[in-house]
């Protein structure tokens, strides 16, 4: 079993990868539906399967290909929308979603927010109709952004980082902080991801903010100053994770910050080489996604099969694949090629509480609490640095 | 009035109301349509730019502070300015270039015309987004362009403003739009009969003068047609700043986008920035239009 879908994780990294397949996921994956649901398939216990099964969240985190032949062998209809970010699930969940979203995704820091909030959005879950969330890696069973009370509230199914990514033809390394990227030697050299809230931590953190998700309007102008003294030095700002790559392949960039390991795939397959590393002391950030079920959802038979499935061994090390992340669940790890085992450094979640996952939170607070300024302010502030 | 005028008056009153009350049918699919997909959701989007957010929740509330904000921001009104300047640029450059290629075809080529005009279209029928990246593919650092000069001895090390730049959102929005110029600026031209031209000619007309006084004047309503489709599009476009604009070239359009994805996103403020571009965009068209006729008239 585990070489054959070794085999076919092989067959589909060494595949050609273009555009269209990168962003719709890996042809060949859909095979391990099968070889998932014939030994997983209708777990949800105490549920009957079938009919429709509503999902808002991050596209892909839906698992089409993955989860072609279980939906289709249970009778269910995927209905899934997408959002941009997170917190677009609570709007979704307030405008008349509740009582119709069944499966929503959601980052490790708005699913803490929403625990910490007390905000009405998803049920606790019944793990016992989960068993597979059994096999998850010890540190995601007891993470603090998913369990409170003794009630759990989600089940991860992928994580990673985003370091610096680079070409070693050019660069032998990154230096220790990332103010040091002001260096007129990275002129013309440096691609950003559009991203306000990864960037700015990670300047904050640079120049000294103790708790760079929290800022206050100094630390906020800061943050952006030392952002700006690497400004000159920037050739664009990457579109998305997948354009940043496409930069950094036509050799327009040779080093980007807030990178993607997966990225180094990307351009092997295309013929260059790229490396992933982070600098010494400021280091870099981490994420994970999980699973959770809205209140009153109202195929929750459906919802705990399809969760349960996924969170197979053979379906998280497949969509880990297909998503460049790193699985969540122990067993999945086993059935991962090698190339894909080793773009994260899997120790971080096989410690309790998930080491620097469970510390660290990069995303803000959506609203200001007395000097700490809001997300909108970081937005801002990020459109006036793009702006300059 | 006698009985028999008063009888035939009668007749098309009749005539004319029934022609109006089927006009009416007929278009009212298109109107049902255009309000029913264009007019709610326009007059939705106006709604929400005077509510607020609160925390994850937006507030449905009467207030101008969304308005307010725009004007006193600094940031908003210099990327405005920005966004406006590069699609002023941009519909420059591409209604000439669409004017020349109009007449060539109209003119000296008449018996190409439809070949060259096909060849123009072709582009519409791949991708935006594929297009964007063939640009992209042309002006990279290592993309054709600079290949080729390097090829040729013309120049040492790539060029990097190609790509990246103001110059390259310009270059790939002209490529993008020049179609869009084209069809609109040839139909005009299309009604220009020859004669009127060698008339003109006859008349002592120079070449420069017969464009500004007779061609220019005829195929008004195309040019100003193509004007405005480029420069709304150019204006109101976010793509292409993102993938080719560099560091430096962010429009209007994507802090809107921004206002409506992510956390922070501002919705309301959003539709409000949506509305104030809206507006400008607007202004111009209807001044630039004027000004072109005004300066056209003979």
């Amino acid at each position: 079993m585990k070489d054959i879908v070794r085999t076919i994780l092989q067959a589909k990294l060494n595949a050609p990868l273009d555009r269209r397949r990168f962003i719709q996921g890996g042809a060949g994956l859909a095979t391990l539906t099968i070889l998932g649901a014939s030994e997983n398939s209708a777990r949800a216990e105490g549920g009957k399967l079938g009919g429709p099964l509503n999902f808002f969240g991050y596209d892909g985190e839906q698992g089409p290909k993955v989860t072609k032949e279980f939906l289709e062998k249970n009778g269910i209809q995927m209905n899934a929308a997408f959002a941009g970010a997170a917190d677009e699930t609570l709007t979704r969940f307030r405008t008349g979603g509740r009582g119709s979203m069944d499966i929503m995704t959601m980052n490790k820091d708005f699913q803490r927010s929403v625990i910490d909030a007390n905000v009405e959005l998803f049920q606790p879950l019944d793990l016992s109709r989960i068993p597979n969330a059994a096999g998850l890696f010890s540190g995601f069973k007891d993470a603090n952004w998913l369990v409170r009370d003794g009630k759990t509230y989600g089940v991860p199914m992928i994580w990673g980082d985003e370091p610096c990514i680079w070409n070693p033809k050019k660069w032998d390394g990154v230096p220790d902080r990332y103010t040091d990227f002001a260096d007129p030697k990275y002129k013309g050299e440096l691609v950003l991801l559009d991203d306000p809230f990864g960037n700015i931590w990670l300047f904050a953190k640079s120049v000294g903010v103790k708790d760079p998700s929290r800022l206050t309007k100094q630390d906020l102008d800061k943050a952006v100053e030392a952002m700006l003294t690497i400004k000159p030095n920037v050739v664009t700002i990457g579109a998305s994770l997948g354009d940043m790559a496409d930069v950094l392949v036509r050799g327009d960039a040779s080093m980007g910050l807030g990178g993607w390991a997966y990225q180094t795939i990307i351009a092997k397959e295309k013929g260059v080489d790229l490396v992933v590393g982070s600098p010494k002391i400021d280091d870099r950030f981490f994420w994970s996604d999980a699973y959770t079920i809205a209140i009153d959802a109202p195929n929750l038979d459906n919802a705990y099969g399809f969760i349960d499935f996924i969170t197979s061994p053979e379906a998280n090390a497949a969509l880990a694949t297909e998503l460049g992340s790193g699985c969540t669940v122990e067993k999945a790890y086993d059935l991962l090629d090698p190339s894909i085992q080793s773009l994260y450094d899997y120790s971080t979640v096989r410690q309790p509480g998930a080491g620097i996952l469970g510390t660290q939170t990069v995303v803000p607070k959506q609203e200001a609490e007395g000097d700490i300024v809001g997300a909108q302010a970081w937005v801002e502030a990020w459109q006036a640095f793009k702006v300059a | 009035m006698t009985a028999g005028t008063a009888h035939i008056g009668m007749r098309e009153y009749g005539h004319d109301a029934r022609e109006a009350a089927r006009a009416a049918v007929m278009l009212s699919p298109a109107v049902l349509f255009y309000v029913i997909f264009f007019g709610v959701p326009m007059l939705s989007l106006l709604v929400l730019s005077f509510w607020h957010v609160e925390g994850f929740d937006i507030v449905a509330d009467f207030t101008g502070a969304n308005y307010q904000k725009i004007a006193s921001s600094g940031l908003y009104r210099d990327i405005l300015l920005r966004t406006i300047g590069l699609g002023l640029l941009t519909a420059a450059i591409t209604v000439p270039i669409a004017f020349t290629l109009s007449y060539l075809m109209r003119f000296v080529f008449p018996h190409k015309a439809q070949f060259i005009l096909q060849l123009v279209l072709v582009s519409l029928f791949s991708g935006y987004l594929v297009r964007i990246y063939a640009w992209r593919t042309i002006l990279g650092k290592q993309g054709l362009l600079n290949s080729a000069l390097q090829w040729l001895g013309a120049i040492d090390r790539p060029l990097e403003y190609l790509i990246y730049s103001n110059f390259a959102v310009i270059v790939t929005l002209t490529g993008l739009l020049l179609p869009l110029a084209v069809l609109p600026i040839y139909s005009s031209m299309a009604n220009i009969s020859r004669d009127h031209i060698e008339i003109a000619a006859d008349l002592g007309s120079r070449r420069l003068h017969l464009v500004r006084t007779v061609l220019i004047p005829m195929a008004l309503p195309g040019i100003r047609t193509g004007f405005a489709f480029t420069f709304l599009l150019a204006a109101g476009d976010f793509v292409t700043p993102s993938l080719v604009g560099g560091s430096q070239s962010i429009m209007i359009g994507n802090v809107i986008a921004d206002q409506f994805r992510g956390t922070g996103a501002n919705w309301p403020l959003g539709a409000a920035l949506a509305f104030v571009v809206m507006a400008a965009v607007m202004l111009i068209v209807i001044v630039i239009t004027h000004l072109i006729r005004r300066v056209t008239r003979w």
